[in-house]
């Protein structure tokens, strides 16, 4: 497995080789040295959109993980753990809203569709949702960090599409509805400043 | 600097206005109580606080608005339909500000539109916000009330690029039927305040400037955003913060000052306390913007920070 996780959090990282992986939704641990040896990984999840497609990046692109553990107290409106249970049980419709879900914006745009279909198949959701009591949440840890086998295909390195979406440029149209000085305008949509009484251009 | 040739809106909430060319008027800075572990809050459920701290909390912003000449909102986020509504009794009888009404859950929300309407107090009241999560009930109950100021969230989940942004507004792009800005007048919503929605750093935030560059070249509405967010959703920072507080609060506050080179109204600073440090900075970046503007014939209003500091 080369470097993970892949996309930075709030989280903390125990051993990689553990099976389970700890959500603790809107609350916080500081776990101990020692009790991070039980998990891969445990950090918060606060929003429905963001915050569940880290969850996806981080999970699929470690195949050691077959458990994700959801508890801590939900985040309110967001719902990113009923929201993560109803993307792993539903997916997301063609619009990219996740199926089920009753959170307040609850769309996947930055992971692409056989990553949502491999978190599915390569987890099992432990839904502990509310439960804030450190010692029985790494009691289940403790229970499931070795349990059953690696995900038997490779890590799923997300290519996001939102880093795809950087290399596209847009057309510049010189609606010049920015002025900056007497000859000078700036077209606001290309970002393109441009000299009125010439034809030379220059990027902002 | 530069000069906007679309005609730009001023919009009045309260005797506070907010919009204009750049350098025309003050900044509008709106500082948040009741947020999320917010120490003065004993039960967010109940909506119980420190009375005294707060009213002291309110009273230092109202106080940095008064020096520099950049008014103030209060920026209320509530948790719970009782709280909002002890929450707006509260800062309605300390200040003469209008204030946001705010929470994550859209119940809430609705709870204080209806409340402010109930009790004469919607003229002060700004809904944050319609977004592209707005249901059915809350396009009710903002029709049904007497609120007219509304923020209208540019954050669209399914394409967070500028386009993706701009067309959810303008049309509902791919994610709604209409666009929010029609969806707002629907509401009844005349006094239309966008927030390009700041995403955290790593997933657009810088877009939100851009933006707001765009929305007021094409709309003229004033424009202005919660960019406070960027630096707060920092992993890197975060943990600098650790190591030196003045690290954060530095890129904390100084990102006021990048929203507004980049043609910001309004901004929301984040908690309240933070007020005599985002007062200055945004007085600065005002006067140093109406001194660029000045011979786009320019005329900042009497209050704005370069009559009062300078």
């Amino acid at each position: 497995m080369g470097e993970w996780p892949i996309v930075k959090g709030d989280y903390q990282i125990g051993d990689k080789e553990s099976r389970i992986g700890i959500v603790t939704l809107a609350s916080h641990f500081e776990l101990k040295q020692e009790e991070l040896k039980k998990v891969a990984i445990i950090g918060s999840c606060k929003t429905e959109n963001l915050g569940a497609e880290k969850i996806i990046t981080n999970t699929v692109s470690n195949p050691n993980i077959r458990f994700i553990l959801l508890c801590g107290n939900e985040s309110r409106g967001h719902l990113s753990g009923h929201t993560l249970k109803a993307l792993h049980a539903n997916g997301i419709d063609e619009n990219g809203k996740i199926i089920g879900s009753e959170g307040a914006i609850p769309f996947i745009e930055n992971i692409p569709e056989n990553a949502i279909a491999r978190f599915q198949r390569q987890v099992q959701i432990i839904d502990r949702i509310g439960e804030t009591n450190l010692d029985s949440i790494l009691q289940i840890a403790e229970e499931y960090s070795k349990r059953g086998e690696p995900y038997p295909e490779p890590p799923l390195v997300v290519q996001t599409v939102k880093r795809k979406k950087r290399r596209k440029t847009i057309p510049i149209s010189m609606a010049k509805d920015i002025m900056i000085s007497g000859n000078v305008v700036l077209d606001s949509s290309s970002g393109v400043i441009e000299i009125c009484s010439g034809s030379k251009k220059s990027k902002k | 600097m530069f000069r906007f040739q679309k005609e730009q809106e001023i919009v009045d909430i309260a005797g506070v206005k907010i919009g204009g060319q750049p350098g025309e008027l003050p900044t509008v800075l709106a500082g948040t109580v009741f947020y999320p572990n917010h120490t003065i809050v004993k039960d967010e459920d109940k909506g119980t606080f420190d009375k005294r701290k707060a009213e002291s909390l309110i009273n230092m912003q109202v106080t940095s608005a008064e020096e520099t000449g950049n008014p103030c909102m209060v920026h209320i986020f509530a948790s719970s339909k009782s709280s909002i509504k002890k929450y707006i009794d509260f800062v309605s009888e300390i200040t003469e500000a209008p204030f946001l009404i705010d929470s994550i859950e859209s119940s809430v929300r609705m709870e204080g539109i209806r409340y402010v309407t109930e009790i004469g107090l919607a003229d002060r009241a700004i809904n944050n916000s319609i977004n592209m999560g707005i249901t059915d009930d809350e396009k009710n109950t903002l029709k049904d009330s007497d609120v007219t100021a509304s923020i209208v969230m540019g954050f669209n989940a399914m394409d967070s690029s500028l386009e993706g942004r701009i067309a959810l507004l303008e049309n509902g792009g791919n994610v709604a039927e209409k666009g929010l800005l029609q969806i707002a007048e629907d509401c009844g919503i005349s006094k239309i305040l966008i927030d390009p929605s700041v995403t955290p750093i790593g997933n657009g935030a810088g877009i939100a400037l851009r933006m707001t560059l765009v929305a007021k070249a094409k709309w003229g509405h004033p424009v202005g955003s919660g960019i406070h967010n960027a630096p707060l959703s920092w992993d890197w920072l975060r943990n600098k913060k650790k190591e030196d507080v003045m690290i954060y609060k530095t890129c904390d506050i100084g990102s006021i000052g990048l929203q507004l080179i980049a043609a910001g109204d309004f901004v929301l600073y984040g908690p309240i306390e933070s007020a005599p440090y985002a007062f200055p900075m945004a007085a600065m970046a005002d006067i140093m913007i109406a001194e660029a503007a000045a011979d786009f014939e320019v005329i900042p209003s009497e209050d704005h920070p370069i009559n009062r500091l300078i």
